[in-house]
């Protein structure tokens, strides 16, 4: 259920809000470096990688699922002996009514309330309000956002994208005292104050559960301000509302989880306050509220049932490109983030997971930090396929289905971008299709392109000028690692028909090596950008189509470090109900390399200073996200260009963040990408290089364009372009 | 009260509490190793001159009262017919603690009652006993702290520093809705069964 306004309003409001951009960005940037500076001392301490200690978490979160009612069960008897009352409800009606009924049987006339997710889950405010039991929220930013009529943006840090001035504003507002901005110390002040005589007033307090303990029947509840305590102490009656996902088996999982918890939600080693509550004080009753809502039915959907390990520690949106841009009124529903385009489609429907979906731009980054190792990515398209079937998809769903099923068609694809070479003949310039300026500065084509100069489309795409003997032999490197070997060049559909230049300039590199190169006829799309919209069964076909064009047990090496992620990661999880194929889908990834691989690390290795011309120009590196987060690549292009090429490289800040390109994200949600776009550029011009060299072509295309259209002087080269400049010349 | 001998201090013991300072102060709380609870008195009476005792530590540790009266306090335990209002402005209050976790810097303080719950909540400055014996080093000590004692109704508190916030903006703001200033006291010198001051 749910109040919330339309995804397409939420979304507006938040892109013309300079305030969310502006403070989610700081938010970001100081989070990151908390968290990874927590995380490392945690990982010293403990002697285990994070992968570990989350790997560790995420089988006990799995291991109380696996056996669900069993430690439901010990849980209930536990907390019912301490003397709370245990009681499972099926739907938020179910809860609300129950909740209000025993709060009305207390006499309540108010309640103070405690930080709850579940309680916003369910829209318990609301129904208490229509009760007569108004509720007063008591954690700081749930206050600053109930003064201000509005819903949290983040798990943890409800009221994140509220910036100081509009709090004082609001304080100033209600509480008719003037408030300066930058005096936080009495914003914050003031709700000690405030609040402290609605705690000793009320009869009725409510508090969420951070876990679940079965061994003691316990409630951990884990606050740094004070006021869940105060909740749940005073007041004669004390209602908690929990997921019935949040059970863990004993204490010492419990510690597990404290110790992962607040270093991913806020960079604390812990919380304040971790509390352990049995049973209601002397005097006190206690009302344990178990609510389903849906969990059920993730545990039984093997695609999505990870998603109930999460412990709501809001790391997902903390390093999210799109949430820095539009926050979480917009990314993501009650629950935001990338959890939230998981969970609220069973908590809340498919419509109302609709609208966000299409901001996800698969970097991949999410799942690199949630410490319950959740493939939230992988889930995210699972989620999309389903909306992409559904009518919530509307009229652009359809568009881009029949757009994908067109593009399924190489011959189609050759045939309409040869036309569109000739018709922009006379708007080609350096890369880029130079749209007047008239068309680009105002009026419907501002935002879709004023951004962003589209690329050129060229005459001849790249399989045409890499046919045997028409490509001139390049000079050969002095150590030749793959003399002899033969090396099926897999184009990728972007490079080959829009930016060209980079899969002959990879050909060239390849052959300098000694390699001889293959280009398949039969390749065309591995299936990523159907996956990435949601159409699975397109993507499917495609996969199948590639695994076809490259059955020659050769080595295969792409330009595109997407399409690896895509074949190496991606297929064998699209073909998964068949072995045959996923065995296929493996052997073809075991032979497949993106270029930085196959001359760093694989048979086609480069010894050092090999392609050294002596140019010591700086250059800076953008990390193609997924090669970051999806196959774990570190620094190996920034490595390659000192050792190898002998360049001098100044590190990006940021630099293994998205670009923005995101697939149909740019095409969809111009503004959203543009403003990631926005950000990258920013990173690139504090490194003052005048070269950016990254490796996937999609990166490129779109850096290149936002590159052009804000009229920066930085050349943007994919490494292939950049390497290929290096080779000796021909003697 | 039984007099007791000097307790024995290993090195491993003074290396323990050395690393539970450096987390006890990384947590903005202040650390403090004391003899006794005459020391403790005379910290707390140093503070203000209005101090709360938790009932739970004034049933155990009768000598804090008078010893902070000899110093000049007021002091105030909180009874059970309305103890938010007992405490509401006392600025500084005393509770003991059932261990302090070298690993966090955190003191677990047990608190069932809700005359021993407002102590903590309500006051400005806390001021956390425990005994050097109950100095553990893991969290894991905790859970079997924890694990002993289930099946019991119970309230407690793993606490580590003073309540903060950065709700706004992300800055860090210390003291909201509980106390502003936690000192952590560790009692080197007493025994904690007899709890009687070493001679």
């Amino acid at each position: 259920m749910s109040t919330l306004r339309p995804f397409e309003e939420r979304y507006a409001t938040a892109l013309a809000d300079p305030d969310v951009r502006g403070g989610l960005t700081a938010f970001q940037r100081g989070w990151r470096d908390s968290r990874d500076a927590a995380i490392a001392d945690l990982e010293q301490q403990e002697g285990r990688s994070f992968d570990e200690l989350r790997a560790e978490l995420a089988g006990i979160k799995d291991g109380v699922l696996a056996d669900w009612e069993h430690h439901l069960d010990t849980f209930t008897t536990n907390a019912r002996a301490a003397g709370a009352e245990v009681v499972r409800v099926a739907t938020p009606g179910e809860a609300n009514a129950l909740i209000t009924e025993r709060m009305q049987a207390a006499g309540a006339d108010l309640l103070v309330k405690g930080k709850s997710m579940v309680s916003e889950e369910i829209g318990l405010n609301a129904h208490l309000e229509a009760a007569g039991i108004p509720p007063v929220e008591t954690d700081l930013g749930e206050w600053i956002l109930q003064l201000a009529e509005e819903t949290p943006s983040h798990l943890v840090m409800p009221a994140i994208h509220k910036r100081r001035h509009a709090v004082a504003g609001l304080f100033e507002r209600v509480l008719d005292r003037p408030f300066p901005p930058d005096d936080i110390d009495r914003m914050v002040k003031v709700a000690r104050t405030e609040l402290r005589e609605r705690f000793l007033a009320s009869s009725v307090g409510l508090s969420g559960a951070n876990a679940l303990i079965a061994e003691g029947g316990a409630i951990m509840l884990v606050c740094n301000e004070g006021n869940n305590r105060m909740s749940v102490a005073l007041p004669q009656l004390h209602v908690v509302t929990a997921g019935i996902e949040k059970l863990l088996p004993t204490y010492a999982d419990a510690m597990r989880q404290v110790r992962l918890l607040g270093r991913s939600a806020t960079g604390q080693p812990i919380t304040v306050y971790t509390n352990f509550l049995t049973g209601p004080r002397p005097g006190q009753e206690q009302l344990i509220v178990l609510l389903d809502n849906g969990r059920t039915a993730m545990a039984e959907d093997p695609d999505v049932a990870d998603a109930l390990r999460c412990i709501r520690c809001g790391a997902c949106a903390d390093v999210c490109p799109p949430y820095g841009i539009v926050g979480g009124h917009a990314f993501g529903h009650v629950y935001t983030g990338a959890i939230g385009l998981v969970n609220t489609s069973f908590h809340h429907g498919i419509e109302a997971a609709a609208g966000p979906q299409s901001l996800c731009v698969s970097c991949g980054a999410c799942a690199t930090v949630c410490p319950v190792d959740i493939p939230l990515p992988v889930q995210i398209l699972e989620v999309r396929e389903t909306v992409a079937r559904s009518e919530s998809a509307g009229s652009a769903g359809r568009v881009t289905r029949s757009a994908l099923r067109a593009f399924q068609h190489p011959g189609l694809v050759d045939v309409g971008l040869r036309v569109a070479g000739v018709v922009t003949t006379p708007l080609r310039r350096d890369g880029v299709t130079a749209v007047p300026s008239a068309l680009t500065s105002r009026g419907p084509l501002a935002e879709r392109i004023g951004w962003r100069t589209p690329p050129a489309v060229p005459l001849r795409p790249a399989r045409d000028t890499l046919r045997p003997g028409r490509l001139e032999e390049p000079p050969r490197l002095a150590d030749q690692p793959l003399a002899g070997r033969k090396v099926q060049l897999f184009l990728q559909c972007l490079s080959d028909r829009l930016a060209p230049g980079i899969p002959i300039a990879a050909a060239k590199l390849l052959r300098a090596a000694g390699a001889q190169v293959i280009v398949p006829r039969d390749q065309h799309c591995c299936g990523l950008p159907a996956y990435d919209s949601g159409e699975q069964d397109t993507a499917r076909d495609m996969v199948r189509q590639t695994m076809a064009a490259l059955a020659d047990g050769a080595d295969v090496v792409t330009p595109a470090s997407s399409c690896l992620a895509m074949l190496a990661h991606d297929a064998p999880h699209l073909l998964r109900g068949d072995t045959v194929e996923v065995e296929r889908a493996q052997e073809l990834a075991g032979r497949t390399y993106d270029l930085i691989s196959y001359l760093a690390s694989g048979p086609g290795r480069l010894p050092a200073g090999s392609l050294d011309d002596g140019d010591r120009t700086p250059v800076t590196v953008h990390r193609f996200c997924q090669a970051s987060n999806t196959l774990g690549r570190g620094e190996a292009i920034e490595a390659f260009l000192r050792d190898v090429a002998g360049a001098p490289v100044v590190p990006l800040p940021e630099a293994g963040e998205c670009c923005g390109f995101g697939g149909s994200t740019s095409v969809r949600n111009p503004e959203l990408s543009a403003g990631i776009l926005d950000r990258k550029l920013g990173c690139v011009d504090r490194t003052a290089a005048s070269i950016l060299i990254t490796d996937n072509p999609g990166c490129i295309l779109h850096l290149r364009g936002g590159v052009h259209a804000s009229g920066r002087g930085v050349e943007v080269l994919h490494l292939a372009e950049y390497l290929v400049r290096r080779l000796p010349v021909a003697t | 009260m039984t007099p007791s001998g000097p307790r024995t201090d290993t090195g491993r013991d003074s290396a323990r509490r050395t690393r539970l300072r450096a987390r006890v102060e990384a947590a903005a709380s202040s650390y403090h190793e004391l003899p006794g609870w005459e020391e403790v008195a005379a910290h707390a009476a140093g503070l203000s001159d209005r101090v709360a005792v938790a009932p739970s530590l004034h049933t155990t540790q009768p000598a804090l009262a008078m010893r902070l009266e000899a110093e000049g306090c007021t002091v105030v335990v909180p009874g059970d017919e309305d103890p938010a209002a007992d405490v509401a402005d006392v600025p500084v209050a005393v509770v003991g603690g059932e261990l302090a976790v070298v690993e966090t810097g955190s003191v677990l303080v047990a608190e069932h009652g809700l005359a021993d719950r407002v102590v903590t909540m309500l006051c400005q400055r806390l001021v956390q006993v425990v005994p050097a014996e109950v100095v553990v080093d893991r969290l894991e000590d905790v859970a079997a702290w924890l694990a002993e004692r289930s099946g019991r109704a119970s309230f407690a508190s793993l606490m580590t520093g003073p309540s903060r916030t950065a709700d706004i903006e992300r800055s860090l703001t210390i003291g909201v809705q509980g106390p502003d200033e936690v000192d952590v006291l560790v009692l080197t010198g007493t025994d904690p069964v007899t709890e009687e001051p070493t001679p």
